[in-house]
């Protein structure tokens, strides 16, 4: 790793494989002196407008996070814990590291397949595709999720 | 305080328990959507309008159908401005029941909330009614009552279903479909205007004061607002919008010209095609209110030359079908969120406006909407449905009007990222010259509406006492005041929270 990294972000999804990318971003932050940023995407169906209160979701989200900052405690590490609601997950962490001028985005994924053939999944596929800095997938090991 | 209101989190040294206090993070909204994104959502809306529009307007307005277009069309460019104000100013998705909330009182709030819930249980209607009329083109029975309103109910049914459940829809193909939509529509107009635009005939159709008569050309006008249903989207996507400021105003302008471009050319081109004629009992009339009337652009298709005919038609046929779909879809949608943000003011009883657990969707109101958007259809009377559109839609657009013009005046300095241009300055306070003159066009219209039109004004005075009441009772049980707002049960602000070890 030779490129100078000083903000990641991790979005997560209150899976059991947030936790590698986590922890792979601390490793990172503590070896580049970098600022970590963790947020959980509420995706709100189109049916409600954008401001829409989703208790469940929210108490999801908060869940999520809490377990991303204890994580982090672990590393002795700072984050920055944020919770966002957008219509897709996929564009708003784009947008989100647009913004936030990021240099790395970690992203946890589990295994998964559909139709026999492994499936990365909608966000982690858009983020992929549009997101202009670098990203890292974290995969998850074979097994240890339930295929859909 | 009790340690249960905590959690505990870590352990530092074998023995010590941090406790952590559980926090609710405030929330901040993502806005993704940009100018294209903003501008073919509403064109797929706004310019589906035209596959009926057309058609119900010229049996009124016959050879000044072009020029009642654009009477519209002004109409329709002052209410846009309007919204472009408040929406940008109030990105929310309540449109002119947030503007008159703002500006007056919870009361007139609902009013104008629950008259533009009549628009969009119309465009439901109207919508899904004209997908097999447009569909007949591949089997020609779907064009004859009953089978097209049964069919425009089963669509509105599987919609209503679908929405119910919280089925993700994929946003990208509505935006590949609006600009198909659009391209289509330019299209046919430059090769009719090469192929059928006659502007002899156009003269020729004019018969001042005797085709149309002057009351029917009143009628034409106000039935021709029918032409922009769908603008009441422009506030739907506003919430979503990136920097709205900017991007709703630029949208706003976009679809204003593409629309009023698109009616003035594909009218004109019609008029062309099926020109105005007299019947032998001596009355006036064209081919796109009789065998037309309920898919217009068809009839332009149906006089192009033999050589372009078969695959252009099956093209617009399948093109409109979905454009169709897709509005109904956007009327569902509305619909729903405006039952959810009026059931958040406390405006509508849990009854309706209740989310459900599992799907997170209002589904006791799209379901109930939808079959108030079935009993409509379910006559196959268009003209009816068009009727009901414009008592709805001109009461909601007046509120709109009146509450941009008061909020300019209770509230000068309110933070405004987009101001209508054109001002006139009165006791230190500029007024919007387009809100003006567009709040008295619609109040004109509505008026029109309420004296001429029976169902219009049948459906709609019930439709408003009916709501009037519903809010009273329930407001009065609840203890609430009628004109009172009360906080709504999220308040949004940016969040951001740093811990560390």
């Amino acid at each position: 790793m030779t490129k100078a990294t000083s903000r990641i972000l991790v979005p997560v999804k209150g899976q059991p494989d947030d936790d590698e990318a986590v922890r792979l971003a601390c490793v990172m932050a503590k070896r580049h002196k970098a600022k970590i940023y963790v947020v959980y995407v509420i995706e709100v169906p189109r049916a409600l407008p954008l401001n829409a209160d989703l208790p469940e979701e929210l108490h999801q989200a908060e869940l999520a996070l809490d377990r991303a900052e204890q994580v982090a405690d672990e590393f002795n590490c700072e984050i920055e814990a944020e919770l966002l609601q957008a219509r897709f997950a996929g564009p708003a962490i784009a947008d989100e590291a647009v913004d936030k001028g990021i240099d790395l985005i970690i992203v946890g994924i589990p295994y998964r397949t559909r139709l026999g053939d492994f499936h990365l999944g909608s966000t982690a596929t858009y983020v992929l595709k549009n997101a202009g800095c670098r990203i890292w997938l974290c995969r998850d090991a074979i097994g240890k999720q339930e295929t859909s | 305080m009790p340690t249960n209101e905590f959690n505990r989190i870590k352990s530092h040294l074998p023995g010590d328990i941090v406790l952590h206090r559980p926090r609710v993070r405030s929330r901040r909204l993502r806005r993704v959507l940009g100018v294209p994104a903003l501008f073919s959502s509403a064109y797929g809306n706004v310019g589906s309008s035209i596959y009926y529009a057309l058609g119900v307007t010229a049996a009124y307005a016959l050879g000044l159908t072009p020029a009642v277009f654009m009477l519209a069309g002004v109409l329709f460019a002052f209410t846009a401005l309007s919204y472009a104000e408040g929406t940008a100013a109030l990105p929310e998705a309540g449109g002119s029941s947030s503007f008159a909330r703002r500006s007056f009182n919870e009361l007139i709030s609902f009013i104008a909330g629950w008259a533009l819930m009549l628009d969009y249980i119309v465009t439901i209607g109207i919508s899904a009614f004209e997908v097999p009329n447009y569909l007949a083109v591949f089997f020609v029975d779907l064009k004859s009552w009953p089978l097209n309103s049964i069919i425009g109910i089963v669509i509105i049914g599987f919609l209503a279903l679908i929405n119910a459940i919280g089925v993700k829809e994929a946003a990208g193909l509505n935006i590949v479909l609006a600009v198909l939509d659009l391209v289509t529509q330019l299209l046919l107009a430059l090769g009719g205007l090469v192929l059928l635009f006659n502007p002899e005939i156009l003269i020729g159709n004019i018969h001042w004061g005797v085709a149309p008569t002057w009351d029917q050309l009143i009628y034409g006008i106000s039935i021709s607002m029918i032409a922009y249903t769908g603008i009441e989207t422009i506030s739907n996507m506003a919430e979503e919008a990136r920097d709205p400021g900017r991007t709703v105003p630029r949208s706003i302008t976009l679809v204003l010209f593409a629309v009023i471009a698109v009616y003035a050319l594909i009218s004109l081109i019609a008029l062309s095609a099926m020109p105005v004629h007299q019947l032998p009992d001596g009355t006036w009339t064209t081919e796109l209110a009789t065998e037309w009337r309920t898919d217009p652009v068809m009839g332009i298709v149906a006089h192009l030359p033999a050589l372009f005919r078969p695959i252009l038609a099956a093209w617009v046929g399948l093109l409109a079908a979905t454009i169709l779909l897709i509005a109904t879809n956007a009327g569902i949608l509305g619909i729903s969120r405006l039952t959810y943000s009026m059931g958040q003011h406390h405006q509508l009883p849990p009854l309706l406006s209740e989310v459900h657990q599992r799907f997170r969707t209002p589904y006791k109101a799209i379901l109930a909407f939808a079959v108030f958007a079935s009993l409509l259809i379910l006559p196959g009377q268009i003209d009816l449905l068009a009727d009901v559109y414009s008592f709805g839609a001109m009461l909601a657009f007046t509120f709109a009007h009146i509450s941009i013009i008061a909020l300019r005046w209770k509230e000068p300095d309110m933070h405004r990222p987009f101001k209508i241009p054109l001002n006139v300055r009165f006791r230190g306070r500029d007024l919007p010259v387009t809100a003006i003159l567009g709040g008295l066009g619609t109040l004109t219209v509505w008026l029109v509406v309420v004296y001429s039109h029976f169902w219009g004004r049948t459906l709609g005075i019930m439709w408003v006492v009916a709501g009037f009441l519903l809010y009273v009772i329930y407001r009065r049980r609840k203890g609430l005041s009628l004109f009172r707002t009360y906080a709504p049960a999220l308040t949004v602000a940016t969040s951001s929270r740093s811990t560390s070890m």
